[in-house]
């Protein structure tokens, strides 16, 4: 999809252009505050692949979320049509949530977007967690804070979790610890290098071209590499996240762990997290 | 040392034949481009390049030898030109005298020196005030026509203008369409005799697709030819009821010319909408077609429909290339083009028949070309609401970024892609100026389905793949090929690379910072030295060989 990413980029940044000049600003009339198109069926079909082919990549086919957050919740944690609406019309600032403006994305397509991503959200949140979210804070120092941060402290090789409880649901955390997790976010992807020493560089891949890797070492070091000055680079095409198994993490660990993630709702002192 | 004393040799060769070509070269090219310079094309001198694709063939292939597989790894920048503004380039600049004549995005562009990347004039046309532009892939252009004193230039709300080059003042201003329509105009103006031959975008926004010429010099309409017949027309009634007055069929790559015949080639765009079957039933003539047209009536000669009722956004607006082959024994007169829809086609060029229909990626969607020049179509060819998995993708095997020929080899250059993807259809109501596609296709991902790109080197006589360079990601670079045996490509992370074009083997590479998108490359000489000018993003870099002596004309 990086052909549409540059597709998408290319007219925004025209539209931008555009902005400046105050030409094209077309200002839409108030949306309706609800969803006029909700269960029509043929709304729902072309939401369904409108969604697909726009919102998708960062948000999941299943609309759990990968770069973007889990967006079947919004709903159930309180957000209305008009407001989802407007989120998709005009984007979220500091984000990469862009927004989409007419006359590429009419009324329509929004409200088919909604009407389809509605038959995928449950009608109400998941109860209250189980776990002792105290507990899963220890736990969380112990196995996770060398990797993913917390506000200001934690490592960096793993995504930052400051706002994890937003963004994604409770199952899909569960699914992601305990290594059911099909797909690996980009630049997450576990790299191993083999310089012509002897010595060897494993870490996270940034970025790469066809003559060059761009990686974060087990270290946090950031460093590209040639790979013609490499014996060997190795994709595992996995997550370098460690499978947390029920051998490291019972039921009742696994609870406690998620009650922690849920709790973390963001936090103003942390702006890393806002990009989420 | 004996090495050393070759290289030596070397030089002092390579700077007597610059002397020459300079002494040569000493007379002031005359002041007006005349149709005899186009009809020339690339001339051995290298000190121009007048069209598109360098000659009315579009081969794309230049006679210069200097830079060579040999010494290509010492290429050296000698400027670089930034468009300082948002947008990228996807043109072919022009060169003429020492000055480079491009196009830009957002209605912008340029003469430039071409010793030194300083701009001479800018031009600049204000976007519409009101309304929104639909251009649906970007607010591109991809590059001038030239004739006389006069540039010719398609605009974003679908106007051609004639620039004065010594200037970039408007001569003339001619509307095309109605922008608000859905109209738009990136074309590149082919220039053949006396008129100025473009085309229009907007087949996802229910136009009735054109190809038109205006007289050189007053900007007249001199013909013009619907992309789709009207009533009472031959293939008029490939069109289910009234869709044939919004069914696309956009023309947005420069065409190809053959003065002999006196034909123009165009590839036509996909009908709209792009992938709702019921929406528009037949085969939706001359959508995904190659027409051949009288270059001075616009009279249809012959055309040859490449994707019959195509239903995967699968334009065939990719460049035509023209050559003289022999196949199977027999010399013939052919145009071939690597189409979207993944086959490899060749055709006589004298009556549109088919001579050579091969896959040339991987294609799920028809198990060959048949006798009849018609795919033999497989099942699940129709996309619906659940979406079904076709190869290729909707971005296609290739696209309009333009492949390249060599006539010493009798070899192809085309970049392509190997994407799948799920389509999705549903019926959707027509509303003027909006986006009417009927559906969408979603790249297929996940660890057996990866997507990947190839320079790949095709022999038209047979459909074979002679050689591939792949790439960890699809290309949607141009190809420049030259006598010298090279082939300039790029890839998408933004490497400007060289290639050996008899062989394949990466020669040399340069991080661009930015992909060479939908472009390729232009060579000329320039002071003795031969130059590559690349595009890339907001930039244009301008190399030579640091070590052939500078042999300034001074005229």
């Amino acid at each position: 999809m990086k052909w549409l990413h540059l597709v998408l980029a290319v007219l925004v940044l025209g539209a931008a252009d555009v902005v400046a000049q105050d030409v094209f600003l077309k200002i839409p009339a108030d949306p309706p505050t609800k969803n006029p198109l909700e269960g029509n069926a043929e709304a729902i079909t072309a939401g369904m692949g409108t969604y697909r082919v726009r919102c998708a990549d960062c948000h999941g086919m299943d609309a759990r979320g990968i770069r973007g957050p889990d967006i079947t919740q919004v709903w159930a944690k309180g957000r209305t049509d008009a407001a989802l609406f407007r989120t998709i019309r005009t984007g979220v600032p500091n984000t990469e949530m862009p927004a989409h403006p007419a006359p590429r994305t009419t009324d329509t397509d929004i409200w088919r977007i909604l009407a389809y991503l509605k038959t995928m959200a449950p009608a109400t949140a998941e109860g209250p967690s189980s776990g002792n979210a105290s507990a899963g804070a220890g736990l969380f120092a112990t196995n996770c804070v060398a990797c993913h941060r917390v506000g200001t402290s934690g490592g960096h090789l793993g995504p930052d979790l400051t706002r994890i409880g937003v963004a994604r649901a409770r199952a899909a955390l569960a699914r992601q610890i305990r290594g059911n997790m099909p797909d690996v976010r980009a630049g997450y992807q576990s790299v191993t290098l083999a310089a012509p020493d002897g010595k060897e560089i494993r870490g996270v891949k940034k970025n790469e071209d066809q003559f060059s890797v761009q990686v974060m070492d087990t270290r946090e070091r950031i460093q590209g590499y040639l790979r013609d000055d490499m014996k060997s680079v190795t994709d595992e095409n996995k997550s370098m996240m460690p499978v947390f198994g029920p051998d490291k993490l019972t039921d009742a660990q696994l609870d406690d762990l998620l009650a922690y993630l849920e709790s973390l709702q963001g936090n103003d002192a942390a702006p890393s997290a806002a990009n989420r | 040392m004996a090495r050393r004393s070759f290289a030596r040799l070397g030089l002092v060769v390579i700077g007597a034949a610059a002397l020459v070509a300079a002494v040569a070269a000493q007379d002031v090219p005359p002041p007006l481009v005349s149709a005899q310079e186009l009809l020339e094309g690339l001339k051995a001198d290298g000190s121009r390049w007048l069209m598109f694709g360098g000659n009315y063939t579009n081969q794309r292939h230049s006679p210069l030898t200097q830079i060579t597989p040999a010494n290509v790894s010492r290429l050296a920048p000698q400027w670089v030109f930034q468009t300082d503004t948002a947008g990228r380039f996807e043109t072919t600049p022009l060169v003429r005298d020492n000055v480079l004549y491009v196009t830009g995005p957002l209605n912008m562009a340029w003469a430039v020196d071409a010793r030194t990347g300083r701009e001479i004039w800018r031009y600049k046309r204000e976007l519409p005030p009101t309304g929104g532009l639909t251009a649906c892939c970007g607010l591109v252009n991809k590059g001038f026509g030239v004739l006389g004193d006069r540039l010719f230039l398609t605009t974003l709300d679908a106007h051609l203008l004639a620039l004065n080059m010594k200037t970039g003042a408007i001569v003339w201003d001619t509307t095309l369409a109605d922008y608000s329509k859905g109209y738009a105009s990136t074309i590149a103006p082919l220039v053949v005799k006396d008129k100025v031959i473009v085309g229009v975008a907007g087949g996802e926004y229910g136009i009735r697709g054109f190809i038109d010429a205006y007289d050189a010099a007053t900007g007249k309409l001199a013909w013009r030819f619907y992309t789709i017949p009207g009533p009472g027309e031959p293939g008029h009634d490939t069109w289910a009821g009234d869709s044939w007055e919004r069914g696309g069929a956009s023309v947005w790559v420069t065409g190809s010319y053959d003065p002999e015949l006196n034909l123009v080639y165009y590839g036509i765009g996909n009908p709209g909408p792009d992938y709702h079957s019921e929406s528009r039933k037949g085969d939706n003539l001359y959508s995904d077609s190659l027409v051949a047209l009288d270059a001075d009536t616009g009279k249809l000669r012959w055309h040859y429909q490449f994707t019959p009722h195509d239903l995967h956004d699968w334009d065939a607006t990719q460049v035509p290339i023209l050559a003289d082959l022999t196949i199977a024994g027999q010399p013939r007169k052919v145009v071939m083009l690597a189409n979207r829809n993944g086959f490899f086609y060749t055709l006589d060029r004298t009556n549109g028949k088919l001579l050579v229909g091969k896959p040339y990626v991987v294609t799920s969607w028809a198990k060959e070309i048949g006798a009849d020049g018609r795919p033999v179509i497989l099942p699940g060819y129709v996309p619906d609401e659940k979406g079904s998995l076709t190869c290729p993708d909707a971005t296609g095997a290739t696209n309009f970024w333009p492949p390249s020929y060599d006539p010493q080899q009798h070899l192809f250059f085309v970049n392509a892609r190997e994407v799948c993807a799920t389509f999705y259809a549903w019926k959707q109501e027509y509303v003027p100026g909006e986006r009417y596609t009927g559906g969408a296709g979603q790249r297929a991902t996940g660890p057996d389905k990866r997507a990947f790109g190839a320079l790949r080197a095709i022999d038209p006589a047979t459909g074979e793949q002679k050689w591939e360079f792949q790439y960890i990601s699809p290309s949607t670079s141009g190809v420049l090929t030259t006598a010298s045996g090279l082939a300039f490509s790029g890839d998408a992370e933004g490497n400007f690379l060289a290639i050996d074009s008899h062989t394949g083997k990466l020669l040399w590479h340069f991080q661009m910072g930015s992909a060479l998108h939908g472009t390729s490359p232009i060579t000329y000489m320039l002071d003795g030295r031969q130059h590559i000018l690349v595009p890339a993003g907001t930039t244009l870099t301008a190399w030579a060989l640091n070590e052939v002596p500078r042999v300034p004309s001074t005229r």
